[in-house]
């Protein structure tokens, strides 16, 4: 599948969610389940992150989705005789984290204006002056292309870009998209990105 | 410029969301906290359970900050749901001791537990919790009604 190409066009700075992840995360849920603590605590460490961005595409605040990501350890712990296959531990924690965010957000309607990302978007400083204005420009086209596309886009991408097979249909519901629309407009807006990233000269 | 293929995009999506909204400090260690208390209670309620029955978990469905003073006291709340049960409770934190304030709608009698503390809940649903350990801490409810399955909220930080 494509997903095994390497990324050897990718714009600076950009890399590939190795798959290594998931392949990370099979192992160590396997050496949890035959008894080893340790085996859990690398499962969080590899998966954490991958269920930071996707709680995150849910626009919750940051204390709300970190609770969401705890949760998801817990419902892992409480469920794990329920993952039959091993393979499939990524999968199942992306999809109960993103069922959690949406019902959170849902519930509560914690889903927030951008702010908060906003201000956490700040540059490392501490380099040589010009080495920082080089790559802070190419970064800042990145990200100018990445928020100059549509809200909902900009989810789903986000989304998509961290899961490995995420589930279309269960993806439509959690973005208020029609079932079946999701696949056309991921295209659509992967055809936005790379238009934007043309146009800003960033790739 | 080659064209940029969907693993490229999708890549460049990551990239930039990794630097602008990155994995806040201590999250992970904190999940494994988390993960490795579960496990353990989970170890334990496995060995006491004979069904294997899990223990459900309730919802955290709010969450506010009413105050930071000074010290290291803080207030807030917290709101879980679990079927037609909502659970609010109030957290004191203050110079390292901590009290936790519980309010079950409708009133149930139920015991409470929580790091190596119990309560009960009165006629009126209030239940307090004194001197709690600092750190991760879960609530664990017990229904006196027999039929009832106990539940428990899902971890947070004290």
């Amino acid at each position: 599948m494509a997903a095994k190409r390497p990324a050897a066009r990718a714009a600076p700075g950009a890399r590939p969610l190795a798959d290594g992840v998931w392949a990370e995360a099979t192992c160590a849920f396997e050496r949890w389940t035959a008894g080893d603590q340790a085996g859990l605590d690398e499962l969080v460490a590899v998966m954490t992150p991958v269920l930071w961005h996707v709680v995150r595409a849910y626009r919750l605040p940051a204390d709300v989705a970190e609770d969401v990501v705890q949760t998801t350890w817990l419902a892992l712990v409480r469920r794990r005789t329920t993952i039959a296959d091993p393979g499939a531990v990524g999968g199942w924690l992306t999809t109960t984290a993103r069922r959690e965010a949406w019902r959170v957000a849902k519930s509560a309607q914690h889903a927030v204006p951008v702010a908060d990302e906003v201000l956490g978007a700040r540059l490392p400083a501490g380099r040589s002056a010009e080495a920082e204005a080089v790559e802070d420009d190419g970064r800042r086209r990145l990200w100018a292309a990445v928020d100059g596309l549509p809200e909902r886009c900009g989810r789903l991408l986000r989304v998509v870009a961290f899961e490995q097979r995420p589930d279309y249909a269960r993806l439509a519901v959690d973005l208020d998209m029609p079932v079946g629309s999701i696949g056309p407009t991921r295209a659509r807006c992967l055809a936005k990105l790379r238009v934007a990233l043309v146009q800003a000269g960033g790739a | 410029m080659s064209e940029m293929g969907r693993e490229d995009l999708l890549a460049v999506v990551r990239t930039v969301w990794e630097e602008r909204d990155p994995v806040p400090p201590g999250l992970v260690e904190r999940a494994q906290a988390a993960a490795g208390l579960a496990a353990t209670d989970a170890a334990t309620d496995a060995a006491l359970d004979l069904d294997g029955e899990l223990v459900a978990l309730m919802e955290l469905v709010e969450r506010s900050e009413e105050l930071v003073g000074a010290r290291g006291s803080a207030t807030y709340t917290l709101r879980f749901v679990h079927g037609e049960t909502d659970l609010l409770v109030r957290i004191a934190v203050d110079d390292g001791r901590s009290r936790i304030d519980g309010w079950v709608v409708p009133p149930e009698p139920m015991t409470v537990r929580a790091g190596g503390h119990e309560a009960t809940v009165t006629d009126t649903g209030r239940f307090e919790l004194d001197d709690l350990p600092l750190g991760m801490l879960r609530l664990d409810l017990e229904p006196h009604d027999a039929h009832r399955a106990p539940f428990a909220t899902p971890a947070f930080e004290i």
